[in-house]
This record gives C-alpha cells, structure tokens and sequence, in this order.
C-alpha cells in the first residue's frame, strides 16, 4: 500500500534531484546538442555560474529576500496570533478574514499587487501622499534605489509575499499558542507578571520548538522562491528582485542552457539540503 | 487572557488604553488583508474609463458587470478554468488515494525501511520544486505527455503528495485510537477491511482535508503548468492569466483583468468557506505537534 506513494517520490522526488546534479556535470546545451551531444565537463558549468555576476546578485537576492519575507512574516505572525488568541466580540469573523489570503492564487495575488502598485493609480500612494507621509509618488517596481540593502522593488514584492504567507504562519503559531499550559499563566499572573513579560519570559521560550519548525519551513520556501517574483517582476528591473529560481528557470527555459541552469539549481539543493536534512533527523527522532 | 484578578480601580484608563490598542493592530491588520482583495473586486465592477482615473476613485460610481463579459472575449477564460478544474480535481482524487494508503501504512505498522520511506517522503517536501524540474520536463517530454492534461496531473500528484502523506499520516496516528481496529480484526476482518469499513469512514475529514489542499495545490499551481502546458487550448487559468501581464503595462483592460482575477481565485474562495470552521483545528491536530 506505500508502494505507489513511495515510487511517486522516488521517481517524481528524489531521481530529479539526482539527474539535476548529473546535468550540472554535462554540456547540456540545447542549441549545440545536435553537433556536441552532452559530453562531460566536470565543474565547468559551477565555475562559469559563480563567475557569473548575474548569480552573484541573484544569490545575494535570495538570501535578502528570504530574510526580510520570513523575519517580517513571523514577526506579524507572532503579533496576529497573539491578537486572534484574545477573547473579543467578532473573533470568528476577524479569524476568517485573516485566513482569505491564503486561499487567494499567488498568481491572483502578484497581478493585484502588481495593479495597485502601479505609481500614478495606486491607492497607497494616494493614501500617503494625502496623509502627507510622502511629496511625491513611491515608484514601487521601478525605483532602482535602495535602503540599506533593500531596492524598493525588493521591498515591494517581499510585501505580496508576506500578505499571502501571513495565515498560515499566524494559524501554525495560533495551534502553538493553543497547545500551551493554561496554569502557567494564571501562576504568572499571581506573581504579578505584566503581559509583555509573560510574552517574553513564557510565551517566546514555550513556542520555541513550533517557531523552529516554522522558520525552516519559511526559509526553505524562500530560498526556492519563484511565483511572485517571477509574475511581478521577472526579477528586473535591473535584476534587482531575480532569485536563483528564477535565473536558473530563464537560463534552462529562454537560453536552453540546461547545464547552466542544472547547476544554479543544484546550488540551491546545497543550500536548502542542510536545513532539510535538520529537519527530517528531528522528525524521526521524534518518531522513535 | 481576562484580567479579573487585577484590582477594578487601577485598570479602567489602562484598560480602555489597552483596547484602543488591540482595536487599532486588529483594524489595521483587517485593512491589510482586505485591501487587496477590495481593490480587485472594485476594479472589476468600475468602467474602464473610471479605473483609470488619477487619482483613483474607491467607490465605484456604478456596478457594471460588462468587464466579466468582456473578458471571455478577451481570453478563452472558459477553457482555462475548465483545464485548471479537470487537472485540480484529477490530481486531488490520485493523490489522496495514493496518500491515504501510503499514510496508513507508515502510521499503524512498524517495519524495516519505514524511517527512510519517511525521509524519502519530508525530503521531496522539503527541497524546492525549481530544483527538479528539469529532468521531470524531459521525462514528461519522453512519455509523451507534454501539452497533455496527463503530465500536468503527473506532476501535480508527485508535487502534493509528499504533504498529503504527512498530513493524513498525523491525521492517523492522533485521532484514531489503535483499540477501534484491534476490535474489527477480533471479530473477523482482514486489515483491509479494516482500512475499507472502519478507519476510513472515521478518518473522512483528515482525508477531505488532504483533498482540499491537493486540489489547491494544483489549482493555484504557475511553474509547472508554464512549463507541461504552453499550447493555448490546454492552458490552465494561472498561465492564461500570467499571459495577460504584457498588457498591464498599458492598462487598457484592466477592469475585465481584475474580473478574470476574480474568477480565478473563487473556486479557491469556495472551498475556503467550506473548511475554513475545520482549519484551526486541523491543523493543530495534524501538522504541530506539542
């Protein structure tokens, strides 16, 4: 009865993965495969990726995107969770509204964004300007400056991202919350404990094994990132919002370097297969 | 968290301070949320010479319904929905039957190599889908499925069901007591009897939620219907939807592209307000652990 699952993941999970690192290892190049064929070149295609400006700022990108989408996530998350764990009149409603985003397509959602980020017809731009917060209009995918290390485009898109990962974070961090001793608080409470210091000193420390599970999640699917970005944006202007994902479906895709491509790919297997590997050895030790 | 324990005298400004504050962070995190969806569904009942107004006007001066007309003129809106539906309900019927089974097995029975179909099984979850694709698009290629609903649904059921496993297999093992099944095997079953008459009928919402999500994954799905399917008729509603971005930039039909936004998102919507009374619970049975 596991049979057809595991041969799924085998054939569809893990043979991928492996096939991936033997391409990187090819000149796999669909515009010379009819003359060259795919004869070995060892780490020729590693070399020519990390001379490659374009993956420098692409890997520089990833790691940029992945840590403001997954601190600001799980920050609001916290936050929210906190918020639909009160007691208050209308909480079913509030809790039903906090889910939508999440059962909206991220295609959906990237072209809605993509809308109201539109510079001239943008309602945050109206609201901001008309508040007095900005004098004039936040060009949100095309300003190529930046803060700090974030471009405003960078920034722009990490914020659709957010909106859409937001529930699932705030319900994982809610069924945490739930999962805590009542009584603690109540002794907390008695010894005279505020409500921030009972977040801080309980609530923080208790979360701390679903909030470890969460941030390997979310850093994972950062890391892979691609939809959003890659409807927004295509990862200009400038490359300034391209992730790894995105490089390496172009070079595969629009170039038909596969060999390229196989290469960045396998990168990010380098780069997420630690945290995974982590991950599972907990699970199953877990298990036993 | 009640502060009834606290003094009445010291609370009442502290109290009203503190649910001005709440007020304030729940009213700001509804406006968050909602706006976008607002705006979407705004844009798609105004005209568009109204939408393109600057500054942009938040009311619609009159509802029109031309721009959900428009749009099955301007895409085969149609067909992709009808593509994107046929694709999501074959994969989520596939991949739960194979879950099912599959997290049956792993939950109730201890055997050599169980731990390693496990990993095997996080692992494909795990690691992000761009760093497969490629040899799954030449295998796709190679059976000759590509630009076939067959491939897509291939690739929607290896994609879903490592989840889909993991899910049900937590479903199994915390909500239904080992005790039901040794009674059925004393009277007389075979174990798949067991599985058939008793643990599946009791086990109906983990396996209908594993359903739902299946059936999202593949419903929400861009990378790999791009991929599998660029043949017009064939597309799935995110790909024909995606196509459209080239003209945004003119803004020329934005109205009946917010409406074909909207109706790409409603049967997710749909089966969201079905669920949604489940989620919370579910999920803290399932996927956390405490």
């Amino acid at each position: 009865m596991v049979a057809p699952a595991l041969i799924v993941s085998l054939l569809l999970g893990i043979y991928p993965v492996l096939d991936t690192f033997r391409m990187s290892l090819l000149q796999y190049d669909l515009l010379r495969i009819a003359k060259d064929g795919t004869p070995f070149v060892g780490v020729q295609n590693y070399l020519e990726v990390l001379k490659n400006p374009q993956f420098i700022q692409a890997f520089v990108n990833t790691i940029l995107f992945t840590l403001i989408a997954v601190t600001v996530v799980t920050t609001l998350g916290l936050i929210v969770s906190q918020l639909l764990n009160l007691e208050f009149r209308g909480r079913g409603i509030v809790r039903v509204i906090a889910m939508i985003p999440w059962f909206i397509p991220p295609v959906v959602a990237s072209m809605i964004w993509l809308w109201m980020f539109q510079t001239d017809r943008s309602p945050i731009n109206q609201v901001l300007r008309e508040t007095g917060l900005i004098s004039s209009n936040i060009q949100f995918l095309t300003d190529t400056r930046s803060f700090a290390f974030f471009s405003i485009p960078m920034i722009a898109v990490s914020i659709v991202r957010v909106w859409g990962g937001l529930p699932f974070v705030s319900l994982f961090l809610l069924a945490g919350l739930q999962a805590l001793p009542k009584d603690i608080y109540e002794a907390a409470k008695i010894d005279g404990a505020g409500q921030l210091q009972r977040f801080f000193l309980i609530t923080l420390p208790l979360l701390r094994p679903v909030l470890g599970i969460l941030l390997i999640l979310l850093t994972l699917g950062g890391l892979g990132h691609f939809d959003i970005n890659y409807v927004m944006t295509k990862g200009g202007p400038q490359g300034l919002t391209n992730l790894l994902s995105i490089l390496s479906y172009q070079q595969a895709f629009i170039f038909f370097r596969f060999d390229l491509a196989s290469a960045v790919s396998t990168l990010i297997v380098l780069l997420t297969a630690p945290l995974a590997i982590y991950y599972i050895v907990n699970q199953v030790k877990d298990q036993s | 968290m009640s502060t009834r324990i606290m003094k009445p005298k010291a609370f009442s400004l502290l109290k009203l301070l503190k649910i001005l504050a709440v007020s304030a962070l729940i009213l700001a995190l509804i406006v968050f949320i909602l706006l976008p969806i607002y705006w979407m569904l705004k844009s798609s009942f105004q005209t568009n010479f109204e939408i393109r107004a600057n500054p942009p006007i938040w009311l619609p001066s009159s509802f029109s319904f031309k721009a959900y007309r428009d749009v099955s003129v301007l895409l085969p809106i149609w067909s992709y929905m009808a593509n994107s539906l046929y694709v999501s309900v074959a994969t989520a019927v596939i991949a739960t039957l194979f879950a099912t089974s599959a997290a049956y097995v792993l939950a109730r029975f201890r055997f050599p190599g169980a731990i390693l179909i496990l990993s095997i099984i996080l692992f494909t979850q795990l690691i992000p889908s761009i760093t497969r694709i490629f040899p799954i698009y030449f295998l796709i290629e190679d059976l000759g499925l590509l630009n076939k609903r067959g491939g897509l649904i291939l690739a929607y059921v290896g994609f879903s069901m490592p989840y889909a496993v993991l899910l049900l297999r937590g479903y199994f093992k915390t909500s239904i007591p080992p005790e039901i099944e040794e009674a059925a095997l004393i009277d007389g079953c075979n174990w798949f009897e067991v599985f058939g008459r008793v643990v599946l009928p009791i086990s109906l919402p983990g396996v209908v939620a594993v359903s739902v999500f299946t059936f999202l994954g593949a419903w929400n799905d861009f990378i790999w219907a791009s991929l599998l399917v660029n043949r017009g008729a064939l597309k799935t509603i995110q790909v024909g939807l995606a196509d459209f971005t080239g003209e945004l930039g003119g803004v020329s039909h934005i109205n009946a592209f917010m409406a074909a936004c909207t109706m790409a998102a409603i049967p997710a919507l749909i089966v969201f307000f079905l669920i949604q009374r489940w989620m919370v619970e579910g999920l803290s049975s399932g996927a956390v652990k405490s």
